[in-house]
């Protein structure tokens, strides 16, 4: 790779101030500046802890921590789980797992929706980035060149340009498959509630071809990256030793590609759980709508409940930041990889 | 490696010509390797748009199509609305990149010195990056809301901001100084830009940080033995070596700037009034708040060579040459 990452801080030909004068204060500085980009998070956090009584409080207070006179103090602080009760909407079951069944829409619908997405389209563009990266980075054939710039071009098409004829493309498909979904189900004898099974499956395909389609460009750029690193010798040992094409790419490239594989997988799933008006505009059944939109929704919805959308921002967003925290390297190595795109 | 040595060692030659014969599903392998992703992208980026482009010169109601040459292009550009939003996304998009460049660039330096906890620092600084722009969106907008946002006490203090303190969601934007430009504009476009730049100062940190990674210790060394003093390296040592970057930067931040709809969507709607109503806010609106796909395809087609003139030009300062063989 050609871009240092930043972890790589051991390195003494990179330009590091190298004057240790004032430490404290640059450590100052930057705890500082962490804090203040944490602000919002943290604030969003002690909203969703609290109940509609202190959240409508006028003037607001950073934490419900107030006796009956009005004085602070830590031993009377009010913290509740009211907000993500009314997100999560749990109720006995003895059926579903741990005996609790979440009915609330977010995680009864939308979280499996996204899920689904996020792993599916994340899962082609795993495939599909790694055979067209392979494929850039090891073959000299005609047109590469082209086809290559013509990959990241096409990215400056605007969403929205996308979506305006996407739009229609979903409408028209699931016009033309109704009649189809209907004869399938008829044929296979799967009653009424067959076919619109059909039909959710031909639109969740839909979404999730879109997404690799939204994803792919960048995360070819970025594999091809990763195998252009991987020196040609290895393969060619590997011909040598009786290895086919095939067998070389499957025991020696692909393991040795790993990291740049696996961080298009975590980006474009980040990226589709992120996204919002894709899925907004083109899915139009409700109970196949994905987590952002259910997010849009609870805005309309509780106008007044601020607890209740804070603990939902909380909910939502904890599972990628928890999945970034845990896999941030391959993220920054990615990232500076990929740059060139935009 | 895995596979044990079978035969004694062959001239390179041998092989490469054993890996060009093989069947025909051997010699066209790019091909078929290539195959699925050009089927998907055709579909799902190349179509959509050439019929944009096709769209935006036709105007459709009920199902049918007619041909109405560039009265689109005239509807959209000729309206005030687009005038409006256009300055709009000007005084955005310098506000956006102005707070993003140089807080991002003042951080990298400060993360280049040697510090224990850099990768903490930078980790944490990432979180905002990974949370979507529709939930900062509400994270943001919940902290403004009048009387009960935690954020509400210090923008309704009327000695910070005389005379009557700040609404963001509903204080207009004041008079113009420049006719019909948007200058100065709404406190939510102050507070649009902030969110904004929130989101994507992590990105920008990561990369110029990167970049002075690259800048060779040895040079900056024999400036300062030639007395330069730490303003004067930067100046003229560092800055340039890592502009390159800083221009790819630049860009990024522009075409993020100018396509992001969902921060706008969930924070303040294009208003109040029309305060906030960006290009690609304009864009949502007249497709699919009015469904007028005839003229939405015209400014979307007026969008798109924006954002390709942008690419573009990041090709030509990114290392894309070296990336290409």
């Amino acid at each position: 790779m050609q871009a240092t990452i930043p972890s790589s801080s051991n390195s003494t030909a990179g330009y590091t101030a190298q004057k240790r004068a004032t430490p404290w204060l640059v450590n100052g500085l930057m705890i500082a500046f962490v804090a203040l980009m944490l602000l919002p998070i943290v604030l969003i956090i002690s909203i969703s802890f609290k109940q509609e009584a202190d959240v409508l409080r006028k003037p607001p207070v950073l934490l419900p921590c107030y006796d009956a006179a009005g004085n602070f103090s830590l031993g009377s602080c009010r913290f509740v789980v009211e907000g993500y009760q009314r997100v999560l909407a749990p109720k006995p079951n003895p059926n579903a797992l741990g005996g609790v069944e979440l009915t609330g829409r977010m995680f009864s619908t939308y979280i499996p929706n996204t899920l689904l997405y996020a792993f599916g389209a994340s899962l082609l563009v795993f495939t599909f980035a790694g055979m067209a990266g392979y494929a850039f980075s090891r073959y000299r054939f005609r047109g590469r060149r082209v086809l290559m710039i013509a990959i990241l071009a096409i990215t400056g098409i605007p969403l929205l340009t996308n979506l305006l004829a996407l739009y229609q493309m979903s409408v028209d498909v699931r016009k033309g498959f109704a009649p189809v979904a209907t004869g399938l189900a008829a044929s296979l004898a799967l009653g009424k509630d067959g076919a619109q099974t059909l039909q959710n499956i031909q639109e969740q395909l839909f979404i999730i071809l879109v997404y690799t389609g939204f994803q792919l460009p960048f995360s070819i750029w970025i594999v091809k990256g990763f195998f252009d690193t991987i020196p040609r010798e290895l393969e060619e040992a590997a011909f040598i030793d009786g290895c086919t094409p095939i067998g070389a790419l499957g025991r020696i490239v692909i393991p040795l590609a790993a990291p740049g594989l696996m961080a298009a997988f975590l980006l474009c799933f980040v990226s589709v759980w992120n996204e919002f008006i894709a899925g907004y505009l083109l899915i139009a059944r409700r109970d196949l709508r994905t987590a952002m939109f259910g997010m849009y929704d609870f805005l309309s919805q509780n106008i007044i409940n601020y607890q209740v959308i804070a603990a939902a921002c909380v909910l939502v967003a904890a599972p990628v930041v928890v999945l970034f925290l845990f896999t941030r390297k391959t993220f920054f190595e990615a990232m500076t990889e990929g740059a060139v795109k935009g | 490696m895995a596979t044990q040595a079978k035969t004694a060692p062959v001239p390179a030659q041998h092989t490469r010509r054993r890996i060009r014969q093989g069947g025909f599903f051997s010699q066209t392998l790019p091909f078929w390797l290539l195959l699925p992703t050009l089927l998907i992208i055709a579909v799902i980026q190349f179509y959509p748009g050439l019929y944009s482009i096709l769209l935006s010169f036709q105007e459709r109601n009920a199902g049918v199509a007619e041909f109405v040459g560039l009265k689109n292009f005239e509807r959209v550009f000729g309206s005030a609305a687009f005038g409006e939003s256009l300055g709009h996304t000007v005084v955005f998009l310098v506000g956006y990149i102005v707070v993003t460049m140089a807080v991002s660039f003042a951080i990298a330096l400060l993360l280049n010195r040697k510090l224990k906890l850099s990768m903490v620092y930078i980790t944490l600084i990432f979180v905002p990056w990974v949370i979507a722009d529709i939930i900062a969106g509400l994270v943001f907008g919940l902290l403004v809301v009048p009387d009960y946002g935690l954020l509400s006490p210090i923008l309704s203090n009327t000695s910070l901001f005389p005379p009557n303190g700040l609404s963001i969601p509903s204080d207009p934007a004041p008079r113009s100084w420049f006719g019909d430009f948007p200058f100065p504009p709404a406190p939510a476009m102050w507070y649009l830009i902030l969110a904004s730049a929130w989101r994507a100062l992590p990105f920008t940190t990561l990369l110029i940080l990167a970049a002075l990674k690259t800048v060779p210790g040895e040079i900056v060394e024999s400036a300062k033995i030639d007395g330069a003093n730490g303003l004067q390296t930067l100046q003229a040592i560092i800055l340039p070596l890592i502009l390159p970057t800083l221009i790819v930067a630049l860009f990024n931040l522009m075409l993020g700037g100018v396509n992001g709809v969902a921060m706008v969507f969930s924070l303040t709607r294009g208003g109040p009034g029309t305060a906030t109503e960006v290009l690609s806010f304009l864009l949502y609106t007249i497709g699919f708040g009015r469904l007028e796909f005839g003229r939405a395809a015209a400014l979307s087609v007026f969008m798109a060579v924006i954002n390709l003139t942008l690419i573009m030009l990041t090709l030509r300062f990114s290392r894309t040459e070296e990336r290409l063989a």
